[in-house]
């Protein structure tokens, strides 16, 4: 016998749904809540938020506290929602036009400040609310009501986007997949950070007819035809393949540059230099350029910003540069990296 | 101890003592340094949370959240900022979700001028987003006013469980004056709004009966919902009927200012009566009609052309003379010759 306790977790009292029969977002909704019911996950520690659209009344549905945002934002509010109660579960059940589309600068930015949220995407290739258009995952060349000659443009590459730095969690399933969906669920909720779950669904009535499919079910298989499952931990999905991509750690950071520390060399042991012959060390007929600075001279030959000029914006070579300097945008150790070669006589 | 401070500290430092512990924003001139000092501030104070938002769409989106999620929330912006936050002051309106929005005005509209100062947000502030709502807008003219004010438009985001809208120009922004901050004691309101994790409801911005149960086919339910949004906000509102009124014996001309622009023409306060409104919307409708009816001329003297002007009209049923400051232009020498070309217009 199944174990139905997961229905806690839904608002029965509110059913029948809003969605047309043969729809994937009954799916999503139920999968999801078996997920959280296995992991403890409810009212008391979670919250759901959703965008607009079918799937955006999702969270709707969830016998939860629930926010549902204006077009686009449900993924700002999950992360402002963690972030100011780190104690709540957040999840975000929403579209991929919403997701995607509308909501993609959010989606750029939430997933970059790899926000502590788990957000799962309907993603069934249209805008199944308003009636049929093309959307931001519409396959190129499909038909639909703002492409009566098939959708012109390629569609945008979730996975590539979402995987494109580390940390990051990306599954892509399907609502036929039934396992293999209910092990993504899992982990995403599981994870630690941003998790995104790219959920392969179906809208039967405003997409699937118009493409020539009867029934749900022949839509599912047409799934199945142009998806199969890969195993084990990858680095990133084809757009063929559904599966689990995820790195845990950022990319190493670029080393340093190591700064070289030099003995420093006792101020009485260096060559006297008057401000007249310093003055001859200009850069000109192959003569090094030195400044000086605080009383010491040092050669800035090697600067790329001196090379074979006498001067370098206002800084003029073979002069005490200490006054310029304080009113620099950058600071004295600039300076510094160069040789010491001398001080100001007296 | 008395110090010098910006009319930007003084609004953040206001949402500070009024509790607030959420900062969303974006850049923009004149505000940025209330979000530079929400950042320096979170840096010090761990409990107070900031986000320097990819755009203000999602500045606002997060200040919402942050209050539906238990925060004293505000942001702040200029004028092309707030016409981005608009859906989210729409969207606060319809979950209750207490917190202020910040809109330091300078010219417009789009890019504008920046960084001229105007008053010329006026009709965005009541009617930017979609559909039927009542909010509620302070407009302080004085450094102290704007630390007093963010407290007062906090506790009053609270009582309306509504966005609030404190206003301010580019010149008040970047004002600087010797204020004692830490003398000044003003009551805070407490946030009197259940957590989030403690309940089954719904905060949708579509409309809904009290179950949180989405009804879009029910003109009973919207009406009982938008009365409801009403009265309470006229109910509080009425609470402050901010106002200051400096009569002049022998005039017979009533100068209506408010923000900079009243603080420019205080010095015409010997030869004029000055009515400058601090509640801006709801407009101060019987005050204004009390204090109007024996003025033979009223000149509305403002940094937009006409905006507030109009609705002294409405709300005193009686055509007013019109003074724009326009293109950040705050002259008081070309104030005052617009206001004798309106009298001898009107003598004619």
């Amino acid at each position: 016998m199944m174990d139905r306790s997961y229905k806690e977790l839904l608002k029965l009292r509110r059913f029948p749904h809003t969605w047309c029969p043969g729809c994937g977002i009954g799916s999503v909704l139920r999968n999801v809540a078996m997920g959280m019911k296995d992991l403890g996950w409810d009212y008391k520690n979670t919250v759901a938020v959703s965008g607009i659209g079918c799937s955006g009344r999702m969270s709707g549905y969830m016998n939860l506290d629930a926010i549902h945002t204006p077009h686009g934002r449900a993924l700002t509010a999950a992360e402002t929602i963690k972030t100011v109660r780190p104690d709540l579960n957040v999840i975000v059940l929403s579209g991929d036009g919403d997701l995607a589309s509308i909501g993609g600068n959010h989606l750029l930015h939430t997933s970059r400040r790899n926000a502590d949220i788990t957000v799962f995407c309907n993603d069934n290739e249209i805008y199944g609310l308003t009636g049929g258009q093309a959307g931001p995952t519409t396959p190129k060349g499909t038909k639909t009501l703002t492409s009566s000659r098939g959708e012109p443009y390629s569609p945008i590459r979730l996975g590539r986007l979402l995987t494109q730095q580390a940390p990051y969690f990306y599954a892509r399933t399907s609502v036929y997949h039934l396992n293999h969906f209910k092990t993504c669920i899992r982990e995403a909720l599981l994870w630690k950070g941003f998790s995104f779950v790219d959920i392969i669904s179906d809208c039967i009535e405003l997409n699937g007819r118009r493409l020539g499919f009867k029934t749900a079910h022949q839509m599912f298989k047409w799934f199945d035809e142009r998806f199969h499952i890969v195993e084990g931990e990858k680095d990133h999905l084809q757009e063929d393949e559904l599966g689990i991509a995820k790195a845990m750690t950022e990319e190493a950071p670029s080393p340093v540059e190591k700064v070289e520390v030099k003995p420093e060399i006792p101020v009485k042991d260096l060559k006297p230099f008057t401000l007249r012959e310093l003055q001859e060390f200009d850069g000109t007929e192959g003569k090094p350029i030195y400044i000086a600075y605080k009383g010491k001279i040092y050669d800035i030959s090697a600067s790329p910003l001196f090379q074979g000029e006498k001067r370098m914006r206002c800084h003029i070579a073979g002069k005490d540069l200490t006054k310029d300097l304080d009113i620099a945008p950058h600071g004295e150790d600039l300076i510094f990296k160069f040789p010491l070669v001398g001080k100001i006589e007296g | 101890m008395k110090r010098l401070v910006s009319g930007n500290e003084g609004i953040f430092q206001g949402a500070i003592r009024a509790g607030a512990s959420y900062f969303a924003g974006y850049p923009i001139s004149p505000t940025s340094e209330i979000l530079q000092q929400a950042a320096l501030y979170s840096e010090e104070n761990p409990e107070f949370r900031f986000l320097q938002a990819e755009d203000e769409i999602a500045a606002a989106i997060a200040t919402i959240s942050a209050s539906l999620a238990g925060a004293k929330a505000f942001t702040a912006t200029s004028g092309p900022g707030f016409t981005l936050m608009q859906e989210a002051l729409g969207w606060g309106h319809v979950v209750e979700a207490p917190c202020v929005f910040v809109n330091s005005m300078r010219v417009g509209p789009s890019t504008g001028m920046p960084t001229q100062p105007a008053q010329s947000d006026l009709l965005q502030i009541k009617a930017g987003s979609a559909g039927d709502y009542y909010p509620i807008a302070f407009y302080p003219n004085s450094v102290e006013e704007c630390f007093r004010l963010t407290i007062t438009a906090f506790n009053v985001a609270e009582e309306s469980l509504s966005p609030v809208i404190l206003l301010a120009d580019a010149f008040l922004s970047h004002l600087y004056e010797m204020v004692d901050i830490e003398s000044i004691k003003l009551e805070v309101v407490p946030r009197s709004k259940e957590p989030l994790g403690s309940g089954q409801r719904l905060f949708t911005g579509t409309v809904h009966d009290k179950m949180g149960n989405v009804k879009t086919n029910d003109p009973g339910i919207y009406r009982e919902w938008l009365r409801e949004l009403r009265d309470r906000h006229d109910r509080v509102a009425e609470k402050y009927p901010l106002f200051e009124y400096l009569p002049c014996k022998n005039s017979q001309t009533l100068l209506i200012a408010f923000g900079i622009t009243s603080r420019v023409i205080s010095s015409l306060k010997d030869r004029f009566s000055i009515f400058r409104p601090i509640r801006i919307y709801p407009v101060l409708e019987k005050k204004l009609k009390e204090v109007t009816q024996s003025y033979r001329h009223i000149i509305v003297v403002e940094g937009s052309d006409g905006q507030f002007a109009s609705w002294v009209e409405c709300a005193i049923c009686r055509k007013v003379m019109k003074v724009p400051c326009l293109g950040g232009d705050f002259k008081l020498k070309s104030i005052q010759n617009q206001i004798e070309e309106c009298l001898k217009r009107e003598e004619t």
